[in-house]
């Protein structure tokens, strides 16, 4: 013991100070997962042991059974007609996946995070886009007018690749003669497409979907898989395959192999809007992403908004509708309540409006995909050329945009939002395998990801929250149309009084589509219960 | 037998340093590749590969060596001290002269490869009779491989960030140096040239000494070189680096190694920026608001003016602003101008101080870096300028620093259209000024804005303006004229690389 006393007391402190120079640098930041609770969910899927009702019961106009864009959009049309609408929402915060966090130094998205300036054919979202102040006026071509600040700040996307960065998502610099010839020849049928016009006048490629042509020249293009309809125009070089991957995991969660080209070539050949104005970046950017509009929408909303509200069953009643909700706005006691409406609008998914009401076959129920998003709180310099949006060629994510892009000035802090969509074919194994994973697994995993470009970022960051959302968004998979309700711009009614507004009637989760669908719905229910709801929105 | 076992620990330690040693200087050589070529794989990459090949070499080389074992480990350990402990400083000096830096990189990575690789099988043969062979292998293998384990946890944890690279490196040299002093103790001497070889490790290790003692003064020097003058004052703003340069003849501010003004000549600079737009303006102004401009020198040109009662100053950094109202030099430049009464500071960002005030002014006066990246270029968008357009109201009056008509003819004339997308009147100007070349401001008021044809009175006796030199400014020759030009907005600032492929080119 004695003799050895001597190397043991070197090593301890050789180890001490080993342990003591290296601890200051690993700066452990906090975190958690937040939103979705998948527990409040799944009692609707497994369904839930339901006693007599607690208190009398309540009366409302309409109920509007979620909070997303969808449902929003239904109240803000409900209140401009003076109707109040009694809101209830699963989860605890409002949006769905429009949602926001208003923690830490700037707002940030928890989900859809940016909307193109929309088509004049999405005439509720102009409406919406003036009421805030981003539509300034008209022009003499009744073309909008923006307030620019709102418009994406260049640079608004950057890609690393092979150890660097590089302005723009296809920086031309990194492809050989063959490949960029390959993407101009692409851009060349892009360009084609989205202005070609089918044989009843309309354009092949229009958003909302409902005005797309019907063509059969064009819908016959539902029934390939865009990897097949890329493989059918000899486009395979790896950077394009990659570059409209990253089109159709942005938009639709999936993976080339299981997404209609019909589908995805709207990503590319939809938008034909152009000024002076939007020639950089035609994309409308707030800190808070989508959650801006939302906001907008539940703030013009008359009436009340309930959280944690499960709702367990409709039924068409003598007065209207009557709704069963399981109140766990204070989780240890959840009440049951009995609410009796005048009408109901369902802003949810189709999978839960067909849960609700088992025998409503106007419901579409479509495979959807799951995401993980992330809001890493950093602090790192100042660099005069960060772009909005920056991707990681062959990263597993979808890289991230920083929520404080459209600040003014120069900030040391910010809040970055990462995105990763599971893309593969077999969604359900996504979801439980992602249902799994903890904190700590997930926090590392968007680090790891992040690494090839910001190997310092672990450092950077002080706090970092994941939100999983099993049902993201519906997949438009191969074949989708012909499960499609038509035509796309009639409301859909579950039963008398009860209308569904969802994008899972047109199968793209894009904000035109879901406030369109929650304006028609709210219209609809309108007219049903006999209010002058003055000229449509649509 | 018994005595032949016996290696003193104090060698054992030695061999620890060696290893440790060998594979910091290839770590610095490797930090320092990544940090100035980028592509961190790829450097550390080459460098590792270059570096055992070239141990390889030396290890081959080993065998060419034959007598004087003792000396000859001595002299490449103090070879190994002088280049392995330079590496970093070398690197530094190296750095600014492009091409150079690679050239230097690998063969410092050769040189010190070879060394180390020549190292091991010399010390082996050194101990080859105290020690069985398979013993000696055994110890100094493995010894090796422990300082190798040393050298990768302690760079990046100890020695990087408490000493740096530079200072790292010099350090190591020292241990090298002193490595060669203790074998000359510990292994059988058997000649007279002990002496001369502890010698000469004593001013190896003089050398390294004075180069860790001197290393700010190193870094200083490059950067003289640099700017070209002796530094007089240099600080670090979270933004960017300040630097001042001071000669008999001039004083220089330079950020991030750009030259903002050079005392000899600014004054052509700050009179036409000022001057001619107090008189389009047709009276002294009352309030003037500068944006950018911390150094206070056209504070100073507004200054002169008796009736001025307010002088409202934006500049986002803190330092700049900082040094030009406190530091004797910089204050004698701006004649006091940032310690006038009259003179308020703010730090802050420019567009976001335009967003929230509501006050307006008679003149102002905005004098931003060149447009050179997409945080200084959202300073020159069709909205920055409508905040502005709403802080000067009808009567007022701006100027606007535009870059040089000539050299980034583009940028300048992009800047004119966007000023005037912003629905203002807009008047070009420029001047030469010797140490930046021909130089564009644009005047930009209301409707009734036309050219000056007088400087107002008041004003005094100017170093360059005067009413005869006046309509020079608003005359723009041949390969200066308006070309066309789109307006800057901050979805786009096509500026931004507009301005910047102007100024490549002149580079080229």
């Amino acid at each position: 013991m004695a003799e050895l006393t001597r190397r043991q007391l070197l090593a301890t402190l050789g180890l001490a100070w080993l342990a003591d120079t290296s601890l200051p640098r690993v700066r452990p930041f906090e975190g958690r997962i937040v939103g979705a609770d998948q527990r409040l969910g799944h009692l609707l899927r497994d369904g839930v042991k339901t006693g007599p009702a607690a208190g009398p019961i309540e009366r409302a106009d309409v109920v509007i059974v979620g909070s997303g864009v969808s449902g929003a959009s239904a109240a803000w049309r409900l209140a401009a007609a003076g109707v109040e609408s009694l809101m209830l929402e699963l989860e605890g915060f409002a949006g769905g996946t429009s949602s926001w966090g208003e923690d830490g130094v700037v707002a940030h998205p928890w989900g859809a995070h940016y909307l193109p300036v929309p088509e004049p054919t999405a005439r509720a979202p102009l409406r919406l886009l003036e009421e805030l102040g981003v539509i300034t006026g008209w022009d003499a071509a009744a073309r909008p007018i923006l307030q620019e600040q709102h418009l994406c700040h260049a640079p608004e996307e950057r890609l690393f690749h092979e150890g660097a960065w590089h302005m723009g998502l296809v920086p031309q610099t990194l492809l050989d003669a063959g490949e960029r010839a390959e993407f101009e020849r692409f851009l060349g049928k892009m360009d084609e497409f989205t202005h070609a016009r089918g044989n009843d006048g309309r354009p092949a490629f229009a958003i909302p979907l409902s005005f797309s042509s019907r063509d059969a020249e064009y819908l016959k293009l539902d029934r390939l898989t865009m990897a097949a309809w890329l493989d059918e125009h000899r486009f395979t070089t790896p950077f394009l395959r990659w570059y409209v991957e990253y089109a159709t995991l942005d938009d639709f969660g999936a993976d080339l192999d299981c997404i209609s080209a019909w589908a995805a070539l709207h990503y590319f050949c939809s938008r034909r809007f152009e000024t002076e104005q939007t020639k950089g970046s035609h994309f409308l950017v707030w800190p808070e992403g989508n959650g801006h509009l939302v906001r907008h929408m539940l703030a013009r909303a008359k009436g009340v908004r309930r959280h944690r509200q499960a709702v367990l069953a409709i039924t068409p009643g003598a007065r209207g509708v009557v709704l069963d909700v399981l109140d766990a706005s204070e989780p240890e006691r959840p009440v049951l309540r009995r609410i009796e409406a005048r009408a109901a609008i369902l802003a949810v998914a189709g999978f839960i409006a067909k849960r609700l009401l088992a025998d409503a076959k106007e419901v579409t129920v479509r495979a959807s995909s799951p995401w993980l998003v992330a809001n890493l709180h950093v602090r790192r310099p100042c660099e005069p050329n960060r772009a909005w949006d920056s991707v990681l060629f062959d990263a597993r994510g979808l890289g991230y945009v920083d929520a404080g892009h459209q600040r003014i000035a120069p900030a040391e802090e910010t809040v970055l939002t990462y995105f990763r969509a599971y893309g593969a074919a077999d969604v359900r194994a996504a979801r439980a395998a992602l249902g799994n994973r903890r904190w700590a697994e997930l926090a590392a995993d968007v680090l790891l990801d992040l690494a090839p470009a910001h190997p310092e970022l672990g450092e950077q960051t002080s706090r970092l929250d994941c939100m999983l959302w099993g049902h993201a968004m519906p997949r438009p998979e191969v074949g989708f149309l012909s499960a499609t309700r038509e035509p796309m711009n009639a409301p859909v009614f579950l039963a008398n009084n009860i209308a569904w507004a969802h994008v899972d009637q047109s199968g793209i989760a894009l904000f035109e589509e879901a406030n369109t669908h929650g304006v028609r719905a709210a219209e609809a229910v309108l007219d049903g219960l006999g209010h002058r709801r003055g000229e449509s929105w649509i | 037998m018994v005595e032949r076992r016996f290696v003193s620990p104090t060698l054992l330690a030695c061999v620890v340093i060696i290893a440790t040693s060998g594979i910091v200087y290839e770590l610095i050589a490797a930090t320092m590749a990544s940090y100035v070529l980028g592509d961190s794989v790829a450097q550390f990459s080459f460098v590792i590969g270059l570096y055992l090949f070239a141990m390889g070499i030396g290890s081959y080389a080993s065998r060419f060596i034959e007598h004087a074992l003792l000396d000859r480990f001595v002299e490449i350990e103090l070879a190994l001290a002088l280049v392995g402990g330079l590496s970093a400083p070398c690197l530094f000096l190296v750095y600014t002269a492009q091409g150079a830096f690679r050239g230097a990189l690998y063969s410092i990575v050769v040189l010190v490869g070879t060394l180390v690789g020549i190292e091991i099988p010399l010390l082996i043969r050194l101990l080859e009779f105290r020690l069985n062979l398979k013993e000696l292998v055994a110890r100094v293998l493995s010894l090796d491989y422990v300082g190798a384990l040393f050298a990768s946890l302690l760079f990046p944890l100890v020695f990087v960030p408490k000493l740096g690279l530079q200072r790292t490196s010099m350090a190591f040299g020292i241990l090298n140096a002193l490595v060669a002093v203790i074998s000359t103790f510990l292994l059988p001497i058997t000649h007279a040239r002990i002496w001369r070889l502890r010698a000469s490790c004593c001013v190896v290790i003089a050398i390294l000494a004075v180069g860790i003692a001197s290393f700010e003064r190193i870094t200083t020097h490059r950067e003289a070189t640099y700017f070209g003058a002796p530094i007089a004052f240099a600080a670090q703003s979270p933004y960017q680096r300040i630097v001042m340069t001071q000669s008999p003849r001039t004083t220089r501010l330079f950020l991030n190694g750009n030259l903002q003004f050079s005392s000899d000549d600014e004054h052509r600079y700050h009179e036409v920026l000022v001057h001619p737009a107090v008189s389009a303006l047709g009276r002294e102004p009352k309030s003037v608001l500068i944006l950018g401009g911390g150094d206070g020198l056209a504070a100073r040109e507004v200054l002169r003016y008796p009736k001025v009662e307010q002088v409202l100053l934006i500049d986002l950094d803190q330092e700049v602003t900082r040094i030009f109202r406190e530091v004797p030099l910089a204050r004698t430049l701006n004649r006091d101008a940032l310690r006038d009464a009259r003179v308020t500071i703010m730090n802050e960002d420019a567009f976001g101080f335009l967003e929230r005030c509501r006050d307006s002014f008679d003149l102002a006066i905005v004098d931003f870096p060149d447009p050179g990246n997409y945080a200084v270029g959202k300073l020159y968008t069709l909205t920055f300028y409508q905040r502005l357009r709403e802080r000067v109201g009808v009567r007022g009056l701006a100027v606007i620093q535009a870059t040089s008509p000539y050299f980034a003819r583009k940028s300048f004339w992009t800047i004119a259209e966007t000023v005037a997308a912003a629905d203002f009147r807009v008047v070009p100007m420029h001047v030469h000024v010797p140490s930046f070349g021909e130089w564009g401001f644009i005047l930009a008021g209301a409707e009734g804005l036309r050219e000056p044809r007088t400087l107002i009175p008041s004003v005094g006796e100017l170093r360059f303006l005067t009413n005869e030199a006046l309509p020079a400014l608003f005359s723009f020759p041949r390969d200066m004229e308006r070309v066309p030009a789109i307006v800057n907005r901050l979805n786009d600032q096509q500026l931004v690389s507009t301005y910047t492929n102007e100024w490549e080119e002149w580079q080229n």
